[in-house]
């Protein structure tokens, strides 16, 4: 087994520190994030570490309680998709037949969608708000991680030791926890990773457009959104939280790259 | 001169060592075969002459000259020139050392420049038929495939052609054509042929010399019939007397019991030792050098102790 | 003959993944909060609009009836009557069409003009174990900026600061193309950041998988030069992945240029369906999603057209897709 390298290391770390970031939010650290703590628009300062809004209130708490917001639904998300896409993708590719004709039908007409324009069609059915975001991060994921996961399954059906488990009797359930499901991991955790910088993207657009996480609820994609308007006057309004968001999405690609090469590392030449 | 000299050359992945102090020599219009098992370092001895390998690969020791020339401390533009006129290479994928988004006529063209015959060239591997020209690599049988490859590598008249298993992946009626086709090029042209081989038969009857690797080293080196007749390392004594039977069946060979080794660094001893039937203690930790036995330059501690007990095996076994 | 087997199963497919997506977008429609009438002509129709679009769409049919006649309507181009301008839908979308198309192209022109050159060059010079971190952390940047923080950072440096270049005040292109230009050029650069990362990344990916082909190593053994090979032997083979990318490509910047347009105020198609959507003018948010997929579906057909005609094994490789 290789170890990751360095830069997927400090990405981790970087997750790290955001996920203590948030966790600091509900503990009270950084201050209340509703509370009124000096004038209008101030530039960062003692009291205020990354300025203060167009209320007086600080924008540091409630860029802790963003990213708390914004980790989350991606996270929930992200892990519906996954049990979602492992459990089609894996009976699409280990039975075939109708089942993966449906399934793949399916996949494909979710796929036709740009991200953002699938998650504003369900923000108009579901209404604006959290339920809206959550639904349209999954959906927007799991068709890549649904194709990606039956490829694997099919790849992973083939094998002698999948066939010998069945002529020894092993049901189908058996056989599919026991032995397609530990074959198809790594790919799901590498289109996982992914699928968390996608789902944080997507919460971001969604709520930047005013149709996803609602105020007075922050999240980074609301911060952004409403520090929009007095960006002129108080560009930490969008720096703060744009930084954080791009900081959060950069260090999980960076670990999805990481572990896509620990699980295939590639080979090359030279010209000369 | 040698055209071609491996000098203790080592060569390092990143986690192994394919090449652990390789010695060859190739000279003006000899043909050469380079014998041993999947593993013994052969395809990364074959693409080090032309300084083919890929980037995971590292050269941690010796060297290698073309025509005098230091392979490997070569500027870029030199080493391509030297590529150009010095060296051919023929590989073991016929249909897939060919770029399968061009037409067959199209590659030989880009190799032969203006003015270049492609008839010509594809007759002399004996593909008179105008339609290769027109079809894709995919389209080909490997037998044509690996004509056309063959046409490319000589195009250039290189004076040494080194051919990586360029038989193994073909139908068993082909592959006496196509060597066929590869000797009489290269006797006519006066080129060297280094040619990496499992088919001990083949290579017994169709090359001057003969190498034999273990480990990363070439362990024993000499006159074909020589080495393969009446070896003097134990592990070739090995490889001729099982190679007939495995080698008619294109079965990879296993002449004894056990796996060859996968190197780390460098080999404390004998690489062979372990798997060894002659072994004795020294051969563990010191590492042999070169011996010579009759006509064969050999790697083993033994060698000369062993020769008539080897010689009397050949006479019983015979 | 199997090629033309392949493209009516290709093409069977494509109609099949249009059709689901419509009958997603009717039912999506249908589930709206407010009802079918009012979601076409808006909450204020008389009772003698709702009657005639009850005939008009067979409303008193069974759903599947209904299905068709919309499906009917919508193939003839009429998408509905907007609720807040009262002008037909299609319309419209037609008039906003050349902002969208004008963006889009902008920006898959410079993901192929600088992407494609970036990553032959890196994977030219790539390392085994994935060259340096600099590297990746610079491409890793360019595919984790979302449009709307990049878009608002712009938005931000150029009003605050006169660089040359102004935020706002669009011109239509038919009107005066310099200036028009001048306006477009931020929105595009914005937009294209994100399709230059993924057209490096993919064309790297690529050309890294055809680096270790052995005909490549053969054209090394030959003597050719680098830029012999990369012209003749890579890009060809390293093109299917990254052509088939550029359409997936199309499809995000349709959804990317829904946000500039939006941050930079562009008339176009996105900014249209942002506002329709807020104001719940569904007739136009079914309309604009229906074409982001359509030309989607249609652009990957285009695209498998083309990798056809790079790759003569494509008739080997037809099960590629599936």
């Amino acid at each position: 087994m290789r170890k990751l390298d360095r830069l997927s290391i400090g990405g981790l770390a970087c997750l790290l520190v955001l996920v203590l970031f948030a966790l600091g939010s509900p503990a009270g650290a950084g201050g209340d994030p509703d509370a009124i703590v000096g004038p209008r628009l101030q530039p960062p300062g003692p009291g205020w570490w990354l300025g203060t809004d167009n209320l007086g209130r600080s924008v540091l708490p409630r860029v802790m309680e963003g990213v708390g917001t914004t980790l989350l639904l991606s996270s929930v998300a992200v892990l519906v998709t996954a049990v979602l896409s492992a459990a089609f993708g894996i009976l699409a590719g280990y039975r075939g037949g109708y089942l993966n004709e449906l399934v793949m039908r399916l996949v494909e007409v979710l796929y036709s969608f740009p991200a953002i324009v699938l998650a504003i069609l369900v923000a108009a059915v579901l209404g604006p708000g959290q339920t809206a975001a959550l639904a349209s991060i999954v959906l927007v994921t799991i068709p890549l991680m649904t194709r990606l996961v039956r490829a694997a399954a099919v790849a992973v059906a083939q094998r002698d030791y999948v066939t010998s488990a069945v002529i020894s009797g092993a049901g189908l359930p058996r056989v599919l926890v026991r032995h397609v499901l530990p074959n198809v991991a790594g790919t799901i955790a590498v289109q996982g990773t992914y699928a968390l910088s996608v789902g944080i993207a997507v919460e971001g657009g969604l709520s930047f457009l005013g149709f996803g996480v609602q105020p007075p609820q922050a999240s980074l994609g609301v911060l952004i959104q409403q520090g929009g308007t007095y960006m002129i006057a108080a560009p930490w309004l969008i720096l703060g939280p744009g930084v954080v968001l791009v900081a959060a999405i950069l260090a999980i690609n960076v670990v999805g790259d990481g572990l896509r090469d620990r699980l295939e590392p590639r080979e090359t030449r030279s010209l000369t | 001169m040698s055209l071609l000299s491996v000098r203790n050359l080592v060569i390092d992945y990143a986690r192994t060592r394919a090449l652990d102090g390789a010695d060859l020599e190739v000279a003006q219009g000899e043909t050469v075969g380079l014998v041993g098992e999947s593993g013994s370092g052969k395809s990364t001895l074959g693409s080090a002459v032309g300084r083919l390998l890929p980037r995971a690969a590292r050269r941690a020791g010796g060297e290698v000259l073309v025509a005098g020339e230091p392979v490997f401390d070569l500027p870029d533009a030199k080493l391509r020139h030297l590529r150009r006129r010095h060296l051919g290479f023929v590989f073991q994928d016929p249909i897939g050392s060919l770029d399968p988004t061009m037409r067959v006529g199209n590659q030989l063209r880009l190799v032969l420049g203006r003015g270049g015959d492609v008839r010509f060239h594809l007759g002399r591997v004996k593909l008179d038929d105008p339609r290769v020209l027109r079809s894709y690599p995919h389209q080909l049988s490997g037998g044509m495939a690996q004509r056309v490859a063959i046409a490319m590598a000589m195009a250039t008249s290189p004076e040494l052609l080194v051919a990586d298993e360029p038989t193994a992946a073909l139908d068993s009626q082909v592959r006496e054509e196509v060597s066929n086709v590869i000797f009489s090029l290269a006797a006519d042209a006066g080129a060297s042929i280094l040619w990496l081989s499992h088919d001990l038969p083949a290579v017994a009857r169709r090359c001057d010399r003969v190498a034999v690797m273990y480990g990363g080293r070439v362990v024993e080196s000499g006159p074909a019939r020589e080495v393969l007749g009446n070896p003097a390392h134990p592990y070739t004594a090995a490889l001729a007397g099982a190679a007939p039977a495995a080698a008619a069946h294109g079965v990879r060979l296993e002449p004894v019991p056990g796996r060859p080794p996968v190197l780390t660094g460098p080999s404390p001893g004998c690489a062979f030792a372990p798997r060894c039937a002659f072994a004795e203690e020294r051969c563990g930790h010191e590492r042999p050098a070169p011996v010579r036995i009759r006509e064969q330059d050999v790697l083993c501690h033994r060698a000369a102790d062993l020769e008539p007990e080897l010689s009397r095996r050949r006479e019983v076994t015979a | 003959m199997r090629l033309l087997m392949w493209w009516s199963g290709r093409a069977l497919s494509s109609a099949a993944t249009l059709l689901g997506v419509s009958v997603l977008i009717f039912a999506a429609v249908r589930l709206m909060p407010g009802g079918f009438a009012e979601t076409v002509l808006g909450p204020f129709a008389t009772a003698e609009q709702k009657a005639e679009l009850a005939t008009r769409y067979g409303l008193d049919q069974p759903v599947f009836m209904q299905y068709g006649h919309w499906l009917a309507a919508v193939s003839g181009g009429d998408f509905g009557i907007s609720m807040i301008s009262r002008q037909p839908v299609g319309a419209e979308l037609l008039a906003r069409l050349p902002v969208t198309a004008e963006l889009t192209v902008l920006a898959v022109a410079a993901s192929v003009l600088l992407g494609v050159p970036l990553g032959v060059l890196t994977a030219v010079r790539a390392r085994p174990g994935g060259g340096g971190a600099a590297g990746r952390l610079l491409s890793g940047l360019g595919v984790s900026v979302p449009e709307f923080v990049l878009g608002s950072l712009v938005v931000f440096v150029f009003s605050r600061y006169a660089l040359g270049l102004k935020v706002g005040s669009w011109v239509p292109l038919t009107q005066d193309p310099a200036a028009n230009l001048a306006t477009m050029i931020l929105p595009a650069a914005v937009l294209s950041v994100f399709a230059i990362s993924v057209t490096a990344r993919t064309t790297r990916d690529a050309v890294m998988g055809v680096l270790v082909e052995p005909y490549v190593t053969a054209a090394v053994g030959r003597g050719e030069s680098p830029w012999s090979i990369v012209r003749h032997h890579i890009l060809r083979n390293a093109a299917t992945p990254v052509v088939t990318l550029i359409g997936t490509t199309v499809a995000y910047l349709l959804g990317g240029a829904l946000i500039v347009e939006h941050v930079f105020n562009l008339p176009g198609v996105g900014s249209y369906i942002v506002q329709a959507v807020g104001r719940r003018d569904y007739a136009v948010v079914q309309a604009g999603v229906l074409l982001a997929a359509g030309v989607f579906i249609v652009m990957n057909v285009l695209i498998d057209l083309l990798v056809g005609a790079i790759d003569p094994r494509l008739g080997v490789l037809a099960g590629r897709r599936s």
